[in-house]
């Protein structure tokens, strides 16, 4: 029960604090009438992923090992970009904010109507396949099957479910405490935290092309702490689930994750702390062409 | 920058989203179920807190499933490695305690390793697997593939049903000798009859109680077991090597030669029963079962430890074999052209030292045979052995 209930966990933690920010953002920005964008792209991810996944579970054709790692892995790495673009929107705009050009930001976000909803999809789509497999597959020891002793049970997809269920409660959570907090604060904490997600997502992608041999390295260990590190514990599924911490780390995904993270956090920092610049900046009706 | 970025990014991704289903399309393979069928790349693997079972470690190149049970308390993963255990063929991840997850991978020929990883901590529990060669990739049979086999398991159940005949026909007259005390006439019939045996010998095998009455060999009797059949009768016509001999009496060699013909007729009511069937897989591993009877029988001349006419089994086994190949070879040209050749070779070549042996229109005693000879024997039935172990993949497949 508490195995599947950690399965669970981890992999809706990463989606529900992606879209908690997310949601705490539009909300504090005074832009609620948005929501509805994100809860489409919710609601399209978990729709596909979970008919994808009762196909594959129980129709006639499942899906091989290759093209698992290919879309975990390239869904990994455009989940990196949109996330990357997410935190620069957030801080471009923040800094905006502060200079109260508020009515202009409003449109350039409506210049990507489609931004919102992508997202979304990315957020939880990109574990969403995977974890509609768990899901499938655990139902099916609702009947029986797949059970050692072939007798139904409740227990793994009760587990799983709870699962799912508490990340999304964490990322409620998340999302009130987010409210409270004073605009700066809440984008600087967000954004950096961010930043650290997505390095975790694009390690993870990279750990995927590595056991898939598209990159080479997968036993070149920068650090192993499987020793003291219990992989079943609940500390492993927050740390798995929020920052996608492997206990087998490689060089490769170590090397990447630094050339991600540290240019990527001085950039955001920067951004952030900029002074505003509202009166030298005006707002440009044409956003495409502008490069600051 | 910040809004160039985000207009730029903004499309590929929705590229890519809308491409995802074309690519699952085109990546999507056959679901196969476990419990069903004998499907050789279909694989049950049960994943405990310190053990890794799978329904078999072989299997036929194509694309396998493996079916993932955890019967543990922890979380699971199984992997499919390369024979130098690191390399990763495929993997299946967070498999929950009671229940399960299948890992489908396309797999060439090869020895690799499995390994479950209960608590998805350390090296795992590995173990050796071997994947044998098919030019097939897990399609179904074609039609013609289906009329070749049908083809071969009528062929195959005629051929047992002659010899059976011909054995019963054998094994009467042969009783009636030894009841009539007509030794040397028994002594050349002897051979003769038991040949049509050794030639289906994996099928009076597959009998239970069948082989071991009819067929036992002293040094194989178990302490207080009845021994009974050919080589008891043997051992009475033959008894000049045996040290402290007591003849049989009238009575024990009838008794003995009436129920030796009894178990004949059993036999060939058997293999003749309208239900029975050989499954091609069955047809492909008796060809090599019976060469194995060759290497641990024949050769080293255990089997007829008293006549030395371990020459005419030895024959009788190949003629087995070979007919047994040579009814499913039509399968194996079509799915594995090159080991057809290849066994097609090894069986003349065998035949040829065989012939070597010939003598009137039977063979020499084996115990002339020399060291060499029987040196040269042995590595020809290795050669043989070799290419035959991978028979039944290539019929299969």
């Amino acid at each position: 029960m508490l195995a599947s209930y950690l399965i669970g966990l981890r992999e809706g933690l990463e989606a529900a604090l992606v879209v908690s920010v997310l949601v705490a953002y539009l909300v504090k920005t005074g832009r609620s009438a948005l929501l509805w964008k994100i809860w489409v792209g919710v609601g399209l991810a978990v729709a596909v992923s979970l008919a994808f996944g009762a196909v594959l579970t129980f129709g006639p054709r499942g899906l091989t090992f290759e093209a698992q790692e290919a879309i975990g892995g390239s869904l990994s790495i455009v989940a990196v970009c949109f996330v990357t673009w997410m935190i620069f929107w957030m801080a471009g705009n923040a800094r905006s904010l502060a200079g109260e050009l508020r009515g202009q930001i409003d449109s350039a976000a409506g210049g990507n109507p489609l931004a919102l909803v992508v997202i979304a999809v990315l957020a939880v789509g990109r574990e969403g396949l995977e974890t509609a497999l768990i899901v499938w597959s655990t139902t099916r020891s609702v009947t029986g099957t797949g059970t050692v002793d072939g007798l139904p049970t409740w227990e793994p997809l009760a587990g799983v479910a709870l699962g799912l269920a508490t990340a999304v409660v964490l990322g409620v959570l998340i999302y009130k405490g987010a409210v409270t907090l004073n605009l700066t604060v809440f984008f600087t904490w967000t954004g950096a935290f961010l930043v650290l997600v997505a390095g975790g997502v694009l390690a993870y992608g990279v750990h995927d092309l590595q056991e898939a041999r598209f990159l080479p390295g997968l036993h070149s260990l920068a650090w192993d702490v499987t020793s003291w590190y219990d992989a079943s514990s609940v500390y492993a599924a927050v740390l798995k689930g929020v920052f996608n911490f492997s206990p087998q780390t490689t060089w490769l995904e170590a090397t990447v994750w630094v050339l991600y993270v540290v240019p990527v956090m001085f950039l955001f920092l920067r951004a952030v702390r900029r002074r505003p610049t509202g009166a030298v900046r005006p707002a440009d009706p044409t956003p495409t062409k502008e490069t600051a | 920058m910040i809004r160039t970025l985000s207009t730029r990014r903004s499309r590929v991704p929705l590229a890519v989203l809308a491409l995802a289903p074309l690519a699952l399309a085109a990546a999507c393979t056959e679901n196969a179920d476990p419990g069903d069928s004998g499907d050789p790349r279909v694989l049950a693997v049960a994943s405990t807190a310190d053990g890794c079972e799978l329904s078999s470690t072989e299997a036929p190149a194509g694309t396998l499933t493996f079916d993932v049970t955890n019967a543990g308390d922890d979380v699971t993963e199984f992997y499919l490695l390369d024979s130098d255990g690191l390399r990763i063929l495929g993997e299946v991840e967070n498999v929950a305690p009671n229940t399960s997850a299948k890992l489908t991978v396309n797999v060439g020929a090869g020895d690799y390793v499995t390994a479950c990883k209960p608590g998805m901590v350390g090296d795992g529990i590995r173990g050796d697997f071997t994947v044998a060669a098919s030019d097939d990739d897990g399609s179904a049979p074609s039609a013609s593939d289906s009329e070749l086999v049908e083809q071969a398991q009528t062929n195959y159940a005629a051929y047992v049903e002659d010899q059976a005949d011909q054995l019963l026909t054998g094994t009467t007259e042969f009783a009636a000798l030894v009841k009539a005390r007509d030794d040397e006439a028994a002594r050349a019939l002897y051979p003769q009859a038991r040949q049509h045996w050794e030639r289906i010998e994996t099928v009076a095998e597959s009998f239970g109680t069948l082989d071991p009455e009819m067929d036992l060999r002293e040094a194989d009797l178990e302490p207080g077991q009845e021994w009974t059949g050919w080589h008891v009768l043997e051992k009475d016509l033959w008894p000049e090597d045996a040290t402290d001999y007591t003849a049989l009496t009238d009575e024990q060699r009838a008794t003995l030669a009436d129920k030796l013909v009894a178990d004949t007729e059993t036999l060939v009511e058997l293999v003749n029963a309208p239900d029975m069937t050989y499954p091609i897989d069955f047809i492909a591993n008796g060809s090599r079962g019976l060469l194995d009877e060759v290497a641990t029988g024949k050769i080293t001349g255990e089997e007829e430890a008293w006549s030395h006419t371990d020459l005419w089994d030895f024959q009788a086994n190949v003629d087995g074999a070979r007919v047994a190949y040579e009814g499913v070879r039509p399968i194996v040209l079509e799915n594995d052209a090159d080991l057809a050749a290849e066994l097609d070779e090894e069986f003349a070549d065998l035949q040829t030292l065989l012939d070597a042996q010939r003598e009137g229109d039977g063979f020499v005693s084996y115990d002339t045979v020399g060291e060499d000879q029987r040196g040269e024997l042995s590595d020809a039935v290795n050669a043989l052995s070799e290419p035959l172990s991978r028979l039944t993949a290539a019929v299969v497949a």
